[in-house]
């Protein structure tokens, strides 16, 4: 040891040598040599990589989250539809219950934004009931209904798979007909056609007109499908009894700003609603992207943690792994002298260390990868809110830091290796 | 041509700004063939003069020729390839490496060795046989004595066919047994009209050599049976 020390302690020598690249096949060479190293060391090898895999496994998690999130925010684009603008009624800031009273949008404040965009987007409004009783024969079940005017499939993109659409006789002749979503149709009717038969809502007789084609579930978690649609008027005077809607649908033709839509609806609402800020409005616009900015962050804060977390995992880890690896270097002094009269070049050398840092980390990122894919998995199966997903960035991202923690702090050692005078070293 | 011409080789080590001289101008040439013991009372500059030989270490002055070229203002890199494909290293220490096998510690000069010869397993096999080692091949050094170490050793050494064998007290560690095993191989080894270069301090190590060269203070003292 004291001769260790005594070589580690040498001034460095001068030579002309460049750091000359490795040959692929003396790297080849050497990366196997330095993995029987770190294998003949297996309690030091796993203490330096505890710190990256610490690390690669949070920042798993975290790519998962945030790939989880991303992929999320895309089914709800294509749920609603880029371009759609919804305004629910009632207040409140953000997601969640709405507050104060949600009878505050009128089928004049549907009038009135009609008039306004007709040039500009497709405007539907409509009425949703969640829970609501619907029988067939002895079959019944519960379902949601949304009542919903003539515009609504075009404004949502939706149409009959088979049957017809509900039209604007229905709408102006309070029609007792609905269409069905798939999975009313099959529960309700199994293998019957549902079409032409006559079901009760509410205890109204309703006929079916028509099966919508299925859109699957939503990205929150909903059953599309699981829904009645029928003419809102029917829904407001006959079924439900109320003079206000739940929402409005716009659909933004191509060729106009969604933003400049949204502004200039939610001013005209605070308008018709004499509503001056800083009042609350009583209602709510959202957006797709709204909503995608909603989640993003909400789970920006925990990111942040976690990507600050496994910072400091690497960080840690890299200096275990480096001082590890310095100590590594001074008890095989004696090794890296044979070595260098065998014909080690410094280069080599440092090769041979670098690749023990960097293999080290490799290892301690396939553990950390493995570990981290545990939150990613289990977390969305108890948590289904918590989005996580695997996508080749998880990969990229963990191979990218922990090769980098590797190659950083490997340095240091290596430089020390590579420039012992061999023979201090062998003495 | 000679195979080592030095001249006026100096070497003076400098630590904290004091100088400690070790060589005072060594003129020595070695042919082809030889096998030259080193002799001399310790911290005489044996050890630096090996070293010098070896490439593991830079005079301060004069010139180091190997086959007639200048070996004195190479680069580390061009060093290691002359150390890597000409010259093989016999320690006192045996200096093996205790984690891989036998044959593992014989192929360890090719890790440096560009190409990698394809026929390598066969040689270390054979310089294994060699040395009397054919039966130990997968075995780990720990496992041998010290004669057979050092056996491992010189098969290592010889295995990319050095023009120069260099011995640093190769019977320094071992049992009288176990030296005469060694130096009866390096007799064999001078038979085949190998050179060899050995460090020594026991004249009964030296009567093996054909030339004895003692070194004194850092100058050659006597040089005995030279061609």
């Amino acid at each position: 040891m004291e001769r260790a020390q005594a070589a580690l302690a040498l001034p460095l020598r001068k030579t002309r040598t460049l750091p000359l690249p490795v040959g692929p096949a003396r790297l080849w060479r050497l990366c196997r040599h330095a993995a029987g190293a770190l294998w003949s060391q297996k309690g030091k090898a796993f203490l330096m990589m505890v710190g990256t895999a610490v690390g690669i496994m949070l920042l798993t998690a975290v790519v998962g989250l945030s790939e989880g999130v991303e992929k999320r925010i895309q089914g709800i684009m294509a749920t609603f539809g880029p371009r759609s603008v919804v305004v629910f009624a009632g207040g409140g800031r953000i997601e969640g219950p709405r507050s104060g009273s949600s009878s505050t949008l009128k089928p004049e404040d549907a009038a009135a934004v009609r008039a306004r965009f007709a040039d500009r987007a497709v405007v539907a409004a409509g009425l949703f009931r969640p829970g609501v009783n619907v029988k067939w024969g002895d079959q019944s079940v519960q379902t949601t209904v949304v009542a919903a005017d003539p515009n609504y499939p075009q404004a949502f993109d939706w149409y009959p798979s088979s049957g017809d659409p509900l039209d604007v006789d229905d709408e102006r002749s309070f029609g007792r007909v609905c269409l069905l979503g798939a999975t009313v149709a099959r529960n309700l009717f199994g293998d019957t056609d549902p079409v032409g038969q006559r079901i009760l809502l509410n205890r109204v007789q309703f006929r079916v007109k028509g099966v919508l084609s299925p859109k699957g579930t939503s990205a929150m978690g909903f059953d599309m499908d699981d829904r009645i649609w029928i003419p809102l008027s029917t829904g407001m005077r006959r079924v439900f009894h109320v003079d206000s809607l739940s929402f409005l649908r716009l659909q933004v033709r191509e060729g106009y700003e969604v933003s400049g839509v949204v502004e200039e609806l939610t001013d005209l609402l605070r308008t018709r609603h004499h509503i001056v800020p800083p009042e609350e409005d009583d209602f709510r616009v959202r957006t797709p992207d709204f909503i995608a900015q909603r989640i993003r962050s909400m789970s920006r804060t925990t990111q942040t943690v976690g990507a600050a977390l496994a910072a400091v995992a690497l960080l840690v880890g890299g200096v275990v792994l480096m001082n590890i690896l310095l100590l590594s270097v001074s008890e095989r002094v004696p090794e890296i002298g044979l070595k260098r009269a065998l014909g080690a070049r410094q280069t080599d050398i440092f090769a041979e260390f670098l690749a023990e840092s960097v293999l080290v980390s490799l290892f301690g990122m396939i553990l950390g990868v493995l570990l981290g894919l545990l939150p990613v998995w289990l977390v969305p199966a108890f948590f289904p809110t918590i989005p996580m997903s695997v996508t080749w960035k998880t990969f990229a991202f963990a191979v990218v830091f922990s090769s980098l923690v590797g190659a950083v702090f490997g340095v240091q050692p290596a430089r020390r290796a590579a420039r012992l005078d061999p023979v201090a070293a062998l003495r | 041509m000679a195979m080592i011409e030095l001249k006026g080789i100096t070497k003076v080590y400098a630590t904290q700004g004091v100088e400690t001289p070790v060589l005072h101008g060594i003129d020595l040439t070695v042919e082809e063939g030889e096998f030259v013991a080193l002799m001399g009372p310790s911290g005489t500059g044996k050890s630096t003069l090996m070293n010098l030989l070896g490439l593991l270490d830079r005079p301060t002055s004069g010139t180091y020729r190997l086959h007639g070229q200048d070996l004195t203002e190479l680069s580390d890199a061009a060093l290691s390839v002359i150390r890597n494909r000409r010259i093989g290293f016999v320690f006192q220490l045996f200096h093996l490496l205790h984690r891989v096998s036998v044959l593992q510690n014989v192929l360890l000069p090719l890790l440096y060795t560009d190409p990698y010869p394809p026929d390598a397993r066969e040689r270390a096999l054979a310089l294994l046989q060699r040395v009397g080692l054919g039966d130990r091949v997968h075995f780990k050094p720990n496992a041998l004595s010290g004669g057979q170490q050092q056996r491992v050793a010189i098969a290592r050494a010889l295995l990319n066919e050095p023009a120069l064998l260099l011995a640093d007290e190769p019977t320094g560690n071992l049992d009288s047994a176990a030296s005469a095993e060694i130096l009866a191989l390096f007799d064999d080894l001078h038979r085949e009209g190998r050179t060899i270069v050995m460090v020594t301090h026991e004249p009964d190590v030296a009567a093996h050599a054909s030339r004895v060269v003692t070194l004194k203070d850092g100058r050659i003292f006597k040089d005995e049976g030279r061609r």
